[in-house]
């Protein structure tokens, strides 16, 4: 009714309608066009801008505009004769084990001489293998020496041990500060065949320590770690049930009780803020987690129970002393584990550095300048590096290791010939 | 002085110009435009071709039963994908029951109960809270939910709804649960901000109609106010889901991380999305790559069904409330 009214009958209602359509159609085209105008104009130049900072950006990601560096004079290793050489600019870019990140952080600030700058990633031995595997880093790290699959995927991988730690089982009771363990009770924790803390195994291992009633919380490392592969290792030689059911793997075995931490320093904040947890770190990260942390002695072969520290993990590697192969072998089966002597930690390893021969074939992206840099850090790392070892609780290597290190080393390729090692970055040692 | 003589004469003529001039713009912005548009649906299609093609091998070798597979096994190379699609449905389901009654009620607070002077400043602070980084959630939930979940409310739960058998295992503070809660706080200002904007979008008419029944506070939101909105409580509902569905860094910092279908709500767990953040990188190999991609694939499926519900639940009820409204 009431629309037909205003349709219909012009003169009553017109008033209020028609003002509004009479007046207002010339200055609202106008608007309106103009808006739109402007409107066309802005929307795509900015769609263009935009378009052209991604293209920029993804370039630059790409290394696009990177300039080519000159390299230097060929093969001169002038740093040692006149040991005046201008260190060479780069990054060396290195992933992979946390078991050895406070000793590689303490490296790369000491190594550090303003224009030559290390960069690592603590993100986990199995990323460590990975980058290195596609060639994204310079170096990787890793805890576990590679397997045969893992260096067919990698041809041309060396493996170079630059330290060697112990790892300890680490756990949180409210008192008890000390308490002994061995190989076949730890596999059992572990495996969840030990669920209580007052366990009849584990309370004759610990005379005289009262032992709570509570249910064992076990604590393993989240995805490949090569402080599990260390770990696992020693399990397998010490419990036959575990060696056949789990192994020693770079991953923890699924199935097992437990929840799981992220890096070595994941792995010790978690057992230190959750109470009747047990766990697996480098000592160096035990030694500096907070005060609830116990950590456990191991049984040896000969029956002591050992707390590690630098010189028992040292001894253990002096005195097991096995032949080592060279550089571009597989290193797998070296085991410096359950070591004979007295004193010696059972739970003691070598973590290696993984670095490609032949640096030219390996990047492309790569001049003289870039594999002498990472020549020199390594070179370094194991010598003059050494010297912080002990200070962060690894045990500096020996001197049969560092013989084949440098053998390594030296067969280093840069365009067909050997990379000079010259040592001109490094800082100084320790003071 | 002789160019600016004829130009005003010449008026149509540069009118017209300038409308031959604005049909480059026109064209040059449609282009641009089209390409951009196209580009982003084809750099949809390029992440799931790509995704599809990195988890062949992984279908290759576990065929469809990675679908139901329940064992994630690095060391014996068997991946299935039920851990973690359980962990992922368990979490945000949880997190949904926490989070809607909370947004909902601060919604409704906002809305019609709070001081007018209070309204602003409230509403403005939980869309401030909605664009908190995930990451400080998870820092959040890392350093004050776990210890409160391990000290007190794991003790009270296991103490009060044991018997359920939902309450069971060590207890690390870490897990199904606590990720749960953090994942619920991290959506309730979504729902709440969406479920804000619908109930403000009620006509006053008809809360004033319902007022003048007679109706209580309580019988004007519920009769007058809920019904109407309903639609975008739902979608702000669904747009949470998706969130918790896909949500990385904080659940990777407070669910333990293990590859089991979890036992317990105190269990630690893991979802898809924080399996790829844990795993991706650290992958024992190539097949464990592509299971792991796989996963992503169906994460996406996931995240594509719930969308489509949505859709369909919101249209059905927009459909309803319609009729109820006319």
């Amino acid at each position: 009714m009431s629309s037909s009214g205003t349709g219909t009958s012009a003169p009553p209602s017109p008033p209020p309608t028609e003002p509004t359509p009479g007046s207002s159609p010339p200055p609202a085209p106008e608007g309106i066009q103009r808006q739109k105008r402007r409107g066309s104009w802005v929307i795509p130049v900015v769609a263009v801008i935009v378009i052209i900072v991604v293209i920029v950006a993804v370039g630059f990601a790409a290394g696009w505009f990177k300039s080519s560096t000159s390299s230097s004079s060929k093969y001169s290793c002038t740093a040692v004769t006149s040991g005046a050489t201008l260190p060479s600019p780069g990054t060396i870019k290195g992933e992979g084990s946390s078991l050895v990140e406070p000793l590689i952080d303490q490296w790369e600030t000491s190594y550090w001489t303003g224009s030559v700058v290390t960069a690592y990633n603590p993100a986990g031995s199995s990323s460590g293998i990975s980058a290195i595997t596609l060639k994204v880093v310079d170096f990787g790290a890793s805890d576990a020496p590679l397997t045969n699959t893992q260096l067919a995927a990698a041809p041309g991988l060396l493996e170079v041990p630059e330290a060697a730690g112990g790892v300890v089982p680490i756990y949180n009771l409210a008192g008890i500060t000390h308490l002994h363990f061995n190989g076949s009770v730890l596999a059992q924790i572990f495996d969840g065949q030990i669920t209580n803390w007052n366990n009849t195994a584990l309370q004759s291992l610990n005379p005289g320590v009262t032992l709570p009633s509570a249910s064992i919380a076990p604590v393993y490392r989240t995805g490949g770690s090569g402080t599990t592969f260390i770990f696992t290792s020693f399990l397998t030689l010490k419990n036959s049930y575990w060696a056949s059911h789990y192994g020693r793997n770079l991953s923890w075995p699924s199935g097992l009780p437990g929840t799981s931490a992220s890096g070595n320093g994941g792995e010790a904040s978690t057992v230190s803020t959750t109470p009747d947890a047990i766990g697996y770190v480098d000592i160096e990260y035990a030694l500096t987690s907070s005060a609830s942390l116990g950590i456990g002695a191991v049984q040896n072969p000969t029956g002591n129970f050992i707390v590690a520290n630098v010189t028992n993990t040292e001894s253990a590697l002096v005195d097991l002393h096995p032949t080592l192969p060279s550089g571009s072998e597989s290193w797998y089966n070296v085991s410096f584990l359950d070591a004979p002597g007295a004193g010696d930690y059972p739970i003691t390893s070598l973590t290696y550095l993984l670095v490609y021969q032949d640096l030219s074939s390996a990047y492309s992206s790569y001049t003289l300048n870039s594999a002498e840099n990472l020549v020199d850090f390594i070179q370094w790392a194991i010598t003059t590096g050494q010297s912080w070892s002990p200070k962060l609780s690894y045990a500096p290597l020996p001197g049969f290791v560092l013989t084949v290190d440098n053998a390594t080393l030296s067969s280093m390729m840069f365009d067909g010939s050997p990379v000079p090692i010259c040592v001109v970055n490094g800082g100084g040692a320790p003071t | 002085m002789d160019p600016s003589t004829p130009s005003p004469p010449s008026s149509p003529g540069p009118s017209s110009d300038s409308r031959k001039v604005s049909r480059w713009p026109d064209r040059i912005f449609f282009v641009v435009v089209t390409i951009v548009g196209l580009g982003i649906l084809a750099m949809a299609f390029a992440i799931v071709g790509i995704l599809a093609n990195s988890s062949r091998e992984s279908f290759r070798v576990f065929g469809w039963g990675f679908l139901y597979g329940t064992i994630w096994d690095p060391n014996k190379q068997i991946f299935g994908v039920i851990p973690f699609v359980v962990g992922t449905l368990l979490t945000s389901g949880i997190a949904l029951l926490i989070a809607l009654p909370l947004a909902l009620g601060s919604a409704i607070f906002i809305t019609t109960q709070a001081p007018r002077y209070l309204r602003g400043p409230v509403g403005t602070a939980i869309e401030l809270l909605a664009a908190v980084p995930s990451v400080i959630y998870g820092f959040w939930g890392l350093f004050v939910i776990v210890p409160y979940m391990r000290t007190t409310v794991d003790p009270f739960l296991r103490t009060w709804f044991g018997f359920t058998g939902l309450f069971t295992g060590p207890a690390y503070g870490f897990g199904v649960l606590t990720a749960s809660v953090v994942l619920a706080v991290m959506i309730v200002p979504t729902i709440c901000a969406v479920s804000r904007d619908s109930l403000l979008a009620v006509p006053v008419a008809q809360q004033e109609a319902a007022v003048s029944l007679g109706a209580t506070n309580w019988e004007t939101t519920r009769t007058a106010m809920l019904p109407y909105a309903r639609s975008g409580i739902v979608g702000g509902t669904i747009l949470g889901l998706g969130r918790a569905l896909g949500e990385t860094m904080a659940v990777t910092m407070v669910i333990g991380n293990v590859d089991r279908i979890p036992t317990s709500l105190f269990s630690p767990g893991q979802t898809i999305a924080s399996l790829i953040a844990n795993e991706l990188l650290s992958s024992t190999g190539p097949l464990q790559t592509s299971a792991i991609l796989e996963c992503g694939l169906v994460l996406l499926g996931i995240s594509l069904g719930v969308n489509v519900a949505a859709r369909l639940l919101v249209w059905r009820i927009t459909k309803s409330a319609g009729a109820i409204v006319t």
